[in-house]
């Protein structure tokens, strides 16, 4: 059982990445919009001419 | 039943007048806004847009667009909204009218197809949009009047000033949140394991340590506003929620950091309990201001944002400048229908001038040489040159509004049920904490510690603490959906309460603007044909009088023929030649000061006009008065129903106007049986509901106006309308914002669901006090009972509060 001891501290190391990670999240703006994002996905039909667009906007 | 626009889905009133082929098809329209903007989209190739808006979903008729767009273009304007001034530049705009998913799609793709457009980014959550452009391909007033066709008004903002304290208060209560999360998790595992037998054998220790370093962190951080506003209410000597929670949070923790340090045998550890307190608080908190700031959001978009300029003239030219470099004795140019922005004399030239955000008075005041104007009245027709005397800060317009901040400032906070319980709620968990630990101290000292802090524990006003703001943040919520804004929760408690009701006449029970009632010929001229020739002259006028009449001979389907020598006197009349016939309308002043002759029939006609609250101007042509035209403003269609629904209920009804008292009774005699209190001066209006809660009443006011701005502070609860001014919105405690005057019953009958709800909630907190004290007391309590029985008393308050969600449905 002495694994125990290790095993706490690895999970609470984890946790805290977990932890890390929303604080990112929620710094990028990915937590902004809660509504659009998700319908977002349903309305895709995108013009000819946004695609011709899309190279210049992904530099 | 008539048949709904194909844009907009209100009803069309005129059916014929607006149609357009589109897509194969004749469709019917409202307005020629909407058809213009169905017909953009189409063009665009757009058109499935229509199919992507949810069944029954009302589009909002297109914008007007400001005339100042083009200013927007120019750097000294840009500089305060975008980052940097270079070729590519990107802005924050708040977008009007986006209501669905399929406004996002709309927007984003027909931004997509303009040329220089970088990237369009639209927030549905809180209607924003970010917007990349190339300055050297297009210009943001071109952006902005593609997006004003397809249906949208759009304006830039600075997110940092307009929002930046609340959303980083709000960013920082989620990171507090998600750590208490994190923590929770991981101590349920170690609490699992403890509950399970390990806290009799060799890992007892290691498994209390390691939650004491989980606690701690959470404590400190997740737990610091709690603390913090803890000791700020003892300071102030105020007992705040917060003060329970922080008690409970600190004696939990501190006791168990006791029993981990000195390992005692007797003693549980309580660190679960703490961290689980404090993660259902903050989600709590969070949900509370979530729906505060989608309420705040949405007011904030109500406030005009557009940046405030000025056209200075220099040497001979107009130069538009930022109304900061604006200095005193310098010349500004207003032109027509242009927002004055100083208060100054005037200089050169003459206008008609809109007062009434200022003064209440509904027609335009004359302004001609030497004449004062002052900053936020409208302009009229003429253009006129102002001697500046005092900018910003010092017209009296920004005075005002500071005396309506400080009369904010100085209003107590309303009091909430849940704030009036807590002092004794604190008082009698002390005492009882107290004596608890006196009656066990005769036995056994630890035992008397334990059993003392298990009653702080287990009183832990996780229910109570929420019972309030949950329910309020849920009825905030439904209610901003059902376009009522209540940007102070406390205020619903007080709504339910109230048993008088005061209104603003002119602009709040009724529309604010002019309508033709009659028109009566003299003469020969058939009653069509004076409203045709009227309609004529007047074609060109932007003047309430005019848009009224042009309303009307619009709607009677008459053809206006072309007019020659158009002139006009400001505030007085206007004339102009058709057919080789010399037309004149204007007030009755004005046309005898031109030699033209009343007859004893027309004056009698114009006193029993003028006794119903009907204004007239009077047609004259060929040397004498052949008709006139009444025009008077209309109560709200909703009003009548309305003030009935609050009779029904008991609810007294008093209405104030600045009007005489014969043009109140005519206006308002449909209403029955209310209150009515005519020529009250605008810094009166506070004084009458001082008045109404002198004699103990609990009084609601709403109006729209900057003169009902002090009465609404004073009012228990102030409604205001969202057409009405900043002013007005800034003192309101509810905004209603589709100027529905059936939103009031509403907001009242979601304001006393809201206070029942309350209440139950406080029942089922002290109720579960009532039983689990007691157990406390005795010493029966141990870790894994206050684990189970806590989290159950918060979900019964989240679970109860969630209920009046229904309130609306069906």
């Amino acid at each position: 059982m002495d694994v125990i001891y290790g095993l706490l501290p690895g999970m609470l190391l984890l946790g805290i990445i977990g932890v890390a990670l929303f604080f990112w999240a929620v710094r990028s703006g990915q937590y902004d919009d809660m509504d659009g994002a998700a319908n977002r996905i349903l309305m895709d039909d995108p013009p000819e001419k946004e695609q011709a667009n899309d190279t210049d906007t992904d530099k | 039943m008539s048949i709904p626009c194909y844009h907009c889905g209100l009803p069309v009133q005129h059916a014929g007048s607006f149609t357009a082929k589109v897509a194969d098809e004749n469709h019917e329209f409202c307005c020629f806004g909407c058809q213009t903007v169905c017909e953009t989209i189409h063009n665009a190739g757009l058109q499935s847009f229509y199919l992507k808006t949810p069944e029954g979903e009302h589009l909002a008729p297109p914008p007007s667009l400001s005339a100042e767009l083009a200013s927007y273009d120019l750097d000294e304007v840009q500089s305060d909204y975008v980052d940097k001034l270079d070729d590519i530049r990107s802005i924050h705009l708040l977008v009007e009218g986006i209501h669905c998913a399929a406004c996002v799609w709309l927007i984003e793709h027909s931004l997509a197809k303009q040329q220089g457009v970088v990237s369009a980014e639209v927030n549905l959550t809180s209607k924003r949009l970010r917007l990349k452009w190339d300055n050297r391909l297009t210009t943001l007033s071109t952006l902005l009047q593609a997006l004003g066709r397809i249906g949208y008004a759009a304006v830039p903002f600075d997110p940092d000033t307009a929002e930046g304290a609340l959303a980083r208060r709000h960013r920082s209560l989620l990171y507090r949140m998600a750590f208490a999360g994190f923590a929770m998790m991981n101590m349920l595992w170690i609490s699992i394991a403890l509950y399970s037998g390990a806290d009799q054998g060799e890992f007892k220790n290691w498994f209390h340590w390691i939650s004491f370093l989980i606690a701690t962190p959470t404590l400190l951080y997740a737990g610091y506003p709690f603390l913090r506003n803890a000791l700020l209410g003892l300071r102030r000597r105020y007992l705040t929620m917060d003060l329970p929670i922080a008690i409970g949070a600190v004696t939990t923790y501190g006791y168990s950091t006791y029993v981990t340090i000195t390992a005692s045998a007797l003693g549980h550890v309580y660190f679960d309990t703490v961290v689980n307190f404090l993660f259902v608080i903050l989600v709590g908190r969070y949900l509370e201001a979530i729906s505060k700031r989608e309420a705040l959001s949405a007011t904030s978009r109500l406030l005009e944002l557009q940046p405030k300029l000025a056209t200075v003239m220099i040497d001979g030219l107009a130069k538009v400048v930022p109304i900061r470099a604006v200095k005193i004795g310098d010349l500004v140019l207003v032109k027509p229908g242009e927002k004055i922005p100083v208060d100054g004399v005037l200089t050169d030239g003459q206008s008609a001038v809109d007062e009434s955000m200022l003064t209440g008075e509904s027609l335009p005041v004359v302004k001609k040489n030497s004449d004062q104007v002052v900053a936020g009245s409208i302009n009229g027709e003429g253009a006129f040159t102002v001697k500046v005397q005092q900018v910003l800060r010092n017209t009296a317009l920004a005075k005002i509004v500071s005396l309506m901040e400080d009369a904010q400032a100085s209003k107590a906070p309303i009091q909430c049920t849940a704030d009036k319980i807590v002092p004794w709620f604190v008082v009698v968990t002390l005492t009882l904490a107290a004596a608890t630990f006196i009656y066990w101290y005769q036995f056994d000292f630890e035992k008397a510690l334990l059993a003392a802090t298990s009653v702080l524990i287990i009183t832990c006003p996780c229910a109570f603490g929420m019972a309030t703001p949950m329910s309020v943040a849920v009825a905030t919520g439904v209610a901003a959906h059902h376009g009522i804004l209540i940007k102070q929760g406390a205020a619903l408690e007080y709504l339910s309460k109230v048993t008088h009701f005061v209104f603003d006449k002119t602009g709040t029970l009724t529309e604010g603007k002019l309508r033709v009632v009659t028109v009566e010929s003299f003469s020969v001229l058939s009653e069509d044909r004076l409203l045709m020739l009227a309609g004529a002259v007047e074609q060109h006028s932007q003047h309430g009088i005019a848009k009224a009449i042009l309303a009307e001979s619009a709607a009677r389907d008459l053809t206006l023929s072309p007019i020659t020598d158009f002139s006009s006197s400001a505030g007085q009349g206007v004339q102009a030649s058709l057919n080789q016939q010399h037309v004149l309308l204007g007030t009755q002043s004005w046309l005898a000061e031109l030699g033209f002759v009343f007859t004893d029939i027309v004056l009698n006609r114009i006193d029993s006009l003028e006794h119903q609250g009907i204004s007239c101007v009077f047609m004259a042509t060929e040397g004498q008065i052949v008709g006139l035209i009444g025009v008077a403003d209309q109560l709200r269609p909703d009003a009548v129903s309305m003030i009935n629904d609050l009779q029904q209920q008991g609810i007294a009804i008093t209405v104030l106007s600045g009007d005489k008292q014969a043009v109140v009774g005519a206006i308002t005699a449909e209403l029955g049986d209310i209150q009515r209190q005519a020529e009250v001066l605008p810094k009166d209006k506070a004084d009458v509901v001082r008045a109404l809660q002198n004699q103990g009443v609990i009084v609601a006011m709403v109006g729209d106006g900057v003169n009902d701005a002090p009465a609404l502070i004073q009012a228990d609860v102030g409604i205001a309308l969202a057409s009405g001014t900043d002013v007005s919105i800034e003192s309101a405690d509810i905004v209603l914002s589709h100027n529905e005057l059936r939103k009031v019953t509403e907001a009242r009958r979601l304001a006393s669901r809201t206070l029942s709800t309350i209440r139950q909630n406080i029942v089922l907190s002290i109720s579960y006090n009532i039983i689990m004290v007691p157990l406390a007391m005795m010493g029966l309590v141990n870790p894994l009972i206050a684990a189970i029985t806590m989290p159950i008393s918060s979900l019964l308050v989240i679970g109860n509060a969630a209920r009046i969600k229904r309130l609306f449905k069906g």
